[in-house]
């Protein structure tokens, strides 16, 4: 598929974000394992070693940690604005995991879809717009089709 | 072929006698192999599915993994305030919800007196804060916008603090979540009274002056990117114009035709200029000559009013930090 055909937006921030302060969008992560399974082996040790470092680092997200019989051990996010994300984790190591956190929470919670211009302005021009009569003097008269 | 046949029937007719057996000993005979009911079922659920509709949203605090107070404590530390955790709960609590409640309290037969329902709704914590936050914007504006006069000022506070800006900014600040509210999904008008309490519980808790920054910070950062006349309605521009240039004591407004292309086609273009004293006030386009003034006369009174797109923009820093941008300037300036 053509990049035209695939769906995207301009690049924008939940309420400005970032203007007055900013605000962490990640509000809540449930972590989902289970107890025993082999690739949830990389989850636990997380929740042993590194998830009350983030969760105290992080105040602004609640931590909710879930274990529940066979199950994919996952990820599950979810932001201000009401998106929300699920990441699989099945059979990542400790690290890999903590690295996802740090990623999810640092994301807005907007679609992750083709950003069509890497930057944006709420005013365009500064100047004004151009129009074909912008530093055009006035003595030399209308604007018309060119004569063949 | 017909050993083919055979063994199948021979296996369905183990499996059967196997079955009966099973049934026999034990409640739930568990058979091995194609689940051939699992078809009808799932027919049967999508035509329910597709009879009933989607089952109605569920609010988020009746879902697994939420706990009340670590959430309020959360939101609290989010927006780096410091609110007062009795008062950011009372802010929560609608007279709506506490009114359900108690219904469905005495329709279960609970004793009221037994237990009775002790919840403070956030009625007076919206209305302080609804007042807070009408002062407040009422003086941001005078302070930003000198030059503009009362109606423009009204109808820019009426806009901030109206349904549409405050339930936006309330849903992606995560006040939907933590409201108590009879109906889910949470109205308009009570998520609006929610997030009024909650400034007038920052404000109770944390001061005026802090409050002031967390309005600053929400609330008037929507104004970015905002023209005044989508704002405010003006249906007679130029009358206002006028208004306003003879209270300055500046010339009447002389509108002229300065430029104009394609008066033939399907896409004419005119641009009327706004003389005053000879002097060029303001130009603007339009597809008629009348469009064209009345766009002119728009842009003169951006320029007077002093809410052009060029315009510096509003100071959004924090507030350790303006205290001392002048030295900073003066030391740039040497």
């Amino acid at each position: 598929m053509t990049s035209r055909g695939t769906p995207s937006r301009f690049l924008k921030s939940v309420l400005q974000n970032g203007v007055g302060r900013y605000v962490c969008q990640l509000k809540r992560v449930s972590i989902i394992f289970s107890k025993n399974a082999q690739s949830s082996l990389g989850i636990r040790d997380f929740i042993e070693e590194g998830v009350v470092d983030y969760a105290k680092k992080n105040p602004g997200t609640v931590v909710y940690v879930s274990p529940q019989p066979r199950r994919i051990p996952k990820i599950v996010a979810e932001y201000l604005n009401g998106n929300v994300r699920e990441e699989i984790v099945t059979n990542k190591t400790s690290a890999q995991i903590s690295e996802l956190l740090t990623k999810l929470s640092n994301q807005s919670g907007l679609d992750i879809i083709r950003i069509r211009k890497p930057q944006h302005t709420d005013s365009p021009s500064i100047q004004g717009q151009w129009h074909p009569f912008v530093n055009r003097p006035p003595s030399i008269g209308l604007i018309r089709p060119l004569k063949d | 072929m017909a050993s083919g046949l055979y063994m199948l029937s021979r296996g369905a007719l183990t499996s059967g006698i196997h079955c009966q057996r099973a049934c026999r000993n034990l409640l739930l005979p568990q058979v091995r192999g194609k689940k051939r009911w699992m078809k009808a079922y799932t027919f049967l659920m999508a035509k329910k599915l597709k009879l009933e509709g989607p089952p109605p949203p569920k609010p988020r605090s009746q879902q697994p993994h939420f706990d009340y107070h670590a959430e309020v404590q959360a939101f609290s530390t989010r927006l780096h305030e410091n609110f007062s955790l009795e008062l950011l709960k009372a802010a929560f609590i609608n007279p709506c919800y506490v009114r359900v409640e108690q219904e469905r309290r005495t329709a279960l037969g609970v004793d009221s007196e037994v237990t009775a329902l002790v919840l403070k709704d956030n009625t007076e914590l919206s209305k302080k804060g609804a007042e807070f936050t009408k002062d407040f914007l009422t003086d941001w504006c005078r302070a930003s916008f000198p030059s503009l006069p009362s109606e423009g000022l009204a109808s820019i506070v009426g806009h901030l603090t109206g349904p549409e800006v405050v339930t936006h900014v309330a849903r992606n600040l995560g006040v939907e979540d933590l409201t108590m509210s009879a109906e889910f999904p949470v109205p308009d008008d009570v998520l609006q009274s929610t997030f009024m309490a909650v400034i007038g519980a920052l404000q109770e808790s944390s001061g005026a002056e802090t409050a002031g920054f967390f309005l600053r910070d929400f609330l008037v950062a929507q104004l970015i990117g905002k023209d005044l006349f989508d704002m405010w309605t003006v249906v007679n521009p130029m009358g206002l114009l006028v208004e306003e240039l003879t209270k300055r004591n500046i010339a009447l407004p002389e509108p002229r035709l300065i430029r104009s292309a394609g008066a033939s086609t399907v896409l004419p273009l005119y641009f009327v200029g706004l003389y005053s004293d000879k002097k060029l006030l303001a130009q603007g386009p339009g597809e008629t000559i009348a469009a064209a003034e009345e766009e002119a006369a728009r842009v003169a009174l951006r320029k007077l009013f002093g809410y052009t797109e060029n315009r510096t923009p509003s100071d959004f820093s924090p507030p350790q930090q303006q205290h001392q941008q002048p030295r900073i300037q003066s030391v740039s300036s040497n």
